[in-house]
């Protein structure tokens, strides 16, 4: 039973990270139908910039995540304007190529900056852990947790309340109607590939004291974000936190019960089952598809 | 892409054989005249990227779904034939024969995928399917030898002979993929695969089995890929599982297609011919810790930048500049129609049969739709009898389209039946529907610009026979009965043109002949004379009109209420989902649940009124 709880525990604190990195993936897809396979590595350079900031000077990476925001901010904004809002113009089918092309680029440039060895943030809080009674809950995934709820609330606020908010939201639903009333889809996309870039900093301020990581862990971590964004259903950032806790308690469950190893498979799993069986995702409405034909 | 009319300059055609012939040749006598290992086993690499793209452009290329995984195949060859050899001690060139066949199942099964989702969906599922055949590789260890990796026996045949049967097996390999990927561009499933490129929906609406089409093309590709792998694996006699399952040759394969040109035949073959000895020059002069970084650094803006800069890739891009340069008489403008005057008697081909004209063609009952919470559609009931004009009108938004979509399949109800000639068909897909004697018009003309004009006409299928997948894209039998029906819309000068160079009324018609090919017992059209000249509405109005001498039932919707009075035997009214009123236009005209619908559209209904009156009289 204790064994249970622990998983379970385990589990949501997981999960929320996992969603939390998937955000910038849950923004692109939803609104612009762009699959930013290199989102995986930006979560990568977020992480290490952290690492950096944390190694260097001694920022605690849960702060050093604010700084970061501001270069994944304008990374996001650059490769959109420069290459991604090309490319869509010419051939929207062509734009998730492009993006899994920038993963390898940046990742080569990860590992030429960084070297390929395995590194990970070691925080005061990296080892400690809160008892009740006889389950523990380990404290950098419980301050991981707690950033993930931020961010997400913070997010989710932003979209219902400010006018970015209603513009993005508008142009995810219908982006025909959108232009009429003014607004510009290159501008949305700035902003919104700005926003999922910049949030990637959070995530991997996460990724940089909960796991170890080298230049080629990227396609790790995309694999799971894609998982996370599927299984939640289109651009639905409640979908994506859901589907992340489920996605941790599926992984929990495994290495508690299988093994650790299978645990690894479980996104990929998942990413064929749902889409093989309910492709709009588990936590979505039927939306009406057939408005702009 | 292949340009619309086919007529290809014959002295071009010679140059391009001689250089193909000369260049097989000189491959295959290489081996032969010079004992260089480096070029042999560049060589051999070259062959297996030149098979992966070739297989993978099938599905990429031809019916446009990208796949990041295509490495999974060279893996699960490579893999079946390691274990067959080092565990059974079958030969791998039998093993890759299996190899190949473990491949067109798994090909087969993430096919299944794009029944339901399109795009970028196919692409996730590769790429997912590839890290996690990594992932069960590495943990089934048993098998597969895990992360110390799997040991094939050495080739036991003379050294003298050198690399000669992997070469050679390789090259025959390559020579028959890209045979087997020219056969599939003349065909009816190449045909069928472009128009899936070019318009997914509407294909299945002409009653293409779609996704047998999509498990063809997949399968095609993903088998020779992975009989390549099977003999890579002997060659190279050691299988690690990051080596062989590695995403870097799935970048490859797609560089490798889309520098040499997406779509084309030659395009991925000379891609690889590029790509790999580039691949083999980078991994030779590089050295130190750094090297794999700068390799991944290089492909990846190579693929970066081929996408951003040269998109359609080497071979199209030099094939419009040529084209420019000598600005092909095939290019100019479109004859004008000739006439043919409106209801005169089909040519010979297109006659159809006597229908039963007893019972509705089409029966809905209940039918209902909700997006969300809103009920766009609420228990509608509709019959359509044989042989007559039922009308369909409301104002804008009250789901028209929406009940035609229902109707077509393009959508699912939420609940209600429909039934095609008394066969229930709510839970059938598109193309089954079809089948049934179902075809429709859309309010914008949607024709597949990478088609003729003629092949537009002939690609309707009324059933799915594997064998008819083979048959050249348009039959001579299918020829001239399309040149007919071509001719009896005005449009016989534009057989070989591409729809893109049409005017909206000539597309208009044209979709229209591909609703006649199907010869179908129920039309759905979808605001046909919206848009279009006085003398094409005429046009098209003949054409109703004979679509119901024959037997056929038509269901129109349409907003000019004097287009509708002049032809409907009776006319049902929506508004906000529902069936209003149901009668003939004068009757729903005067109904005051009708002028209510259309409230202050007064100037519509005293039009109406006015065009029934001119009809009545005119009788």
């Amino acid at each position: 039973m204790t064994e249970l709880i622990q998983a379970l525990i385990f589990g949501v604190l997981t999960g929320s990270v996992y969603a939390l990195m998937a955000t910038g993936l849950t923004l692109t897809f939803g609104v612009m139908k762009i699959v930013n396979l290199a989102q995986g590595a930006f979560l990568i350079l977020a992480a290490y910039l952290c690492y950096t900031l944390w190694a260097r000077l001694g920022i605690d990476p849960l702060l050093g995540s604010l700084i970061v925001t501001v270069p994944l901010g304008a990374l996001g904004v650059l490769v959109y304007r420069l290459i991604i809002e090309r490319v869509q113009r010419v051939d929207h089918g062509l734009t998730i190529v492009v993006t899994f092309a920038i993963a390898l680029v940046a990742e080569a440039v990860i590992a030429l900056v960084w070297g390929p060895d395995p590194v990970t943030a070691t925080p005061a809080y990296f080892n400690r852990a809160f008892h009740l009674g006889s389950v523990s809950v380990p404290a950098a995934q419980l301050y991981a947790c707690l950033l993930a709820v931020a961010i997400t609330v913070l997010l989710q606020a932003g979209l219902r309340r400010t006018w970015l908010g209603h513009a993005i939201t508008a142009a995810a639903e219908n982006p025909d109607g959108a232009r009429l009333v003014g607004v510009e889809p290159k501008k949305i996309g700035t902003w919104i590939f700005a926003i999922a870039t910049a949030t990637t900093a959070f995530g991997g301020a996460a990724l940089s004291f909960l796991y170890q990581f080298t230049p080629d862990s990227q396609d790790i971590w995309i694999g799971l974000t894609l998982s996370v964004v599927i299984v939640g259903g289109l651009g639905s950032i409640t979908g994506a936190f859901a589907a992340g806790v489920l996605l941790g308690l599926a992984e929990s469950v495994t290495s508690t019960y299988v093994s650790v190893r299978w645990a690894a498979a479980v996104p990929t799993i998942l990413i064929l089952l749902v889409l093989l069986i309910r492709p709009q995702g588990l936590f979505t409405l039927a939306a009406r598809q057939d408005a702009a034909a | 892409m292949r340009p619309a009319g086919t007529a290809v300059t014959s002295h071009a055609t010679t140059i391009r054989r001689a250089v193909i012939a000369v260049a097989v040749v000189a491959l295959a006598v290489f081996p032969l005249v010079s004992n260089d290992l480096y070029y042999q086993a560049m060589l051999i690499l070259t062959f297996l990227l030149a098979i992966g793209a070739t297989g993978w452009n099938i599905m990429g290329g031809y019916a446009g779904y990208i796949s990041l995984g295509n490495s999974v195949f060279v893996g699960l060859g490579a893999y079946t034939t390691g274990i067959l050899a080092a565990k059974q001690n079958i030969s791998p060139f039998l093993g890759c024969l299996a190899g190949g066949l473990v491949c067109a199942l798994a090909a087969a099964v993430l096919s299944l995928v794009t029944r339901r989702s399109r795009g970028m969906y196919f692409t996730i599922v590769t790429f997912a399917a590839l890290q996690l055949l990594a992932i069960v590789a590495t943990i089934w260890s048993g098998l597969t030898g895990g992360s110390q990796g799997l040991a094939l026996p050495l080739p036991a045949w003379s050294l003298s002979y050198e690399d000669w049967p992997f070469y050679y097996s390789l090259l025959g390999l390559l020579v028959l993929s890209v045979a087997v990927s020219a056969g599939v561009r003349r065909s009816k499933l190449g045909l069928g695969l472009f128009a899936i490129q070019d318009d997914e929906g509407k294909a299945a609406g002409l009653g293409l089995a779609v996704s047998v089409y999509k498990l063809i093309a997949f399968v095609l590709g993903g088998t020779f890929f992975g009989v390549a792998g099977g003999i890579y694996a002997y060659y190279v006699t050691f299988l690690n599982v990051s080596a062989v399952f590695d995403i870097v040759t799935s970048m490859l394969i797609v560089l490798a297609a889309l520098l040499g040109g997406r779509g084309t035949l030659w395009g991925p073959v000379l891609g690889a011919f590029i790509i790999e000895p580039l691949a083999n020059l980078t991994s030779t002069s590089l050295g130190g810790a750094d090297a794999g970084a700068v390799r991944l650094l290089l492909f990846g803006g190579l693929l970066g930048g081929v996408v951003l800069f040269l998109p359609r890739g080497v071979l199209p891009t030099w094939h419009a500049w040529r084209r420019k340069d000598h600005d092909h008489p095939e290019r100019t403008v479109v004859p004008p129609a000739a006439d043919a005057s409106p209801g005169a008697p089909a040519a010979e081909g297109t006659s159809r049969g006597t229908r039963s004209r007893d019972g509705a063609v089409l029966t809905v009952r209940g039918l209902a739709k909700a997006f969300g919470g809103v009920r766009a559609v609420d228990g509608v009931d509709l019959d359509v009898a044989p042989a007559s004009v039922t009308g369909l009108m409301g104002p804008n938004g009250s789901v028209k389209t929406t009940l035609f979509n229902l109707i077509d399949g393009t959508v699912r109800a939420s609940g209600g039946r429909i039934a095609l000639a008394g066969r229930r068909v709510e839970r059938s897909g598109r193309p089954a529907r079809s089948h049934g004697g179902l075809a429709r018009t859309y309010q914008l003309p949607r024709l597949f610009p990478s088609l003729t004009v003629l092949e537009n006409v002939v690609l309707a299928e009324r059933r799915l026979t594997l064998s008819r997948l083979f048959l050249p894209r348009v039959t001579a039998a299918e020829r001239p009965r399309a040149l007919a029906v071509l001719a009896d819309l005005g449009l016989s000068g534009c057989a070989d043109a591409s729809p893109a160079m049409l005017s909206y009324g000539q597309r208009k018609l044209i979709e229209l002949a591909q609703v006649l090919w199907l010869d179908p017992a129920l039309v759905l059209l979808d605001e046909p004379a919206a848009g279009i000249s006085p003398a094409l509405s005429e046009r098209l109005a003949g054409i109703i009109r004979r679509l119901r001498t024959d037997g056929t039932g038509v269901l129109l919707v349409e907003h000019d209420v004097a287009f509708l009075a002049s032809l409907c035997d009776r006319v049902y009214v929506m508004a906000d989902g529902r069936i209003i009123a149901c009668g003939t236009v004068r009757e729903v005209s005067a109904d005051p649940a009708v002028v209510d619908a259309y409230l202050g559209d007064q100037v519509a209904l005293a039009t109406a009124d006015q065009a029934a009156s001119r009809v009545e009289s005119a009788s």
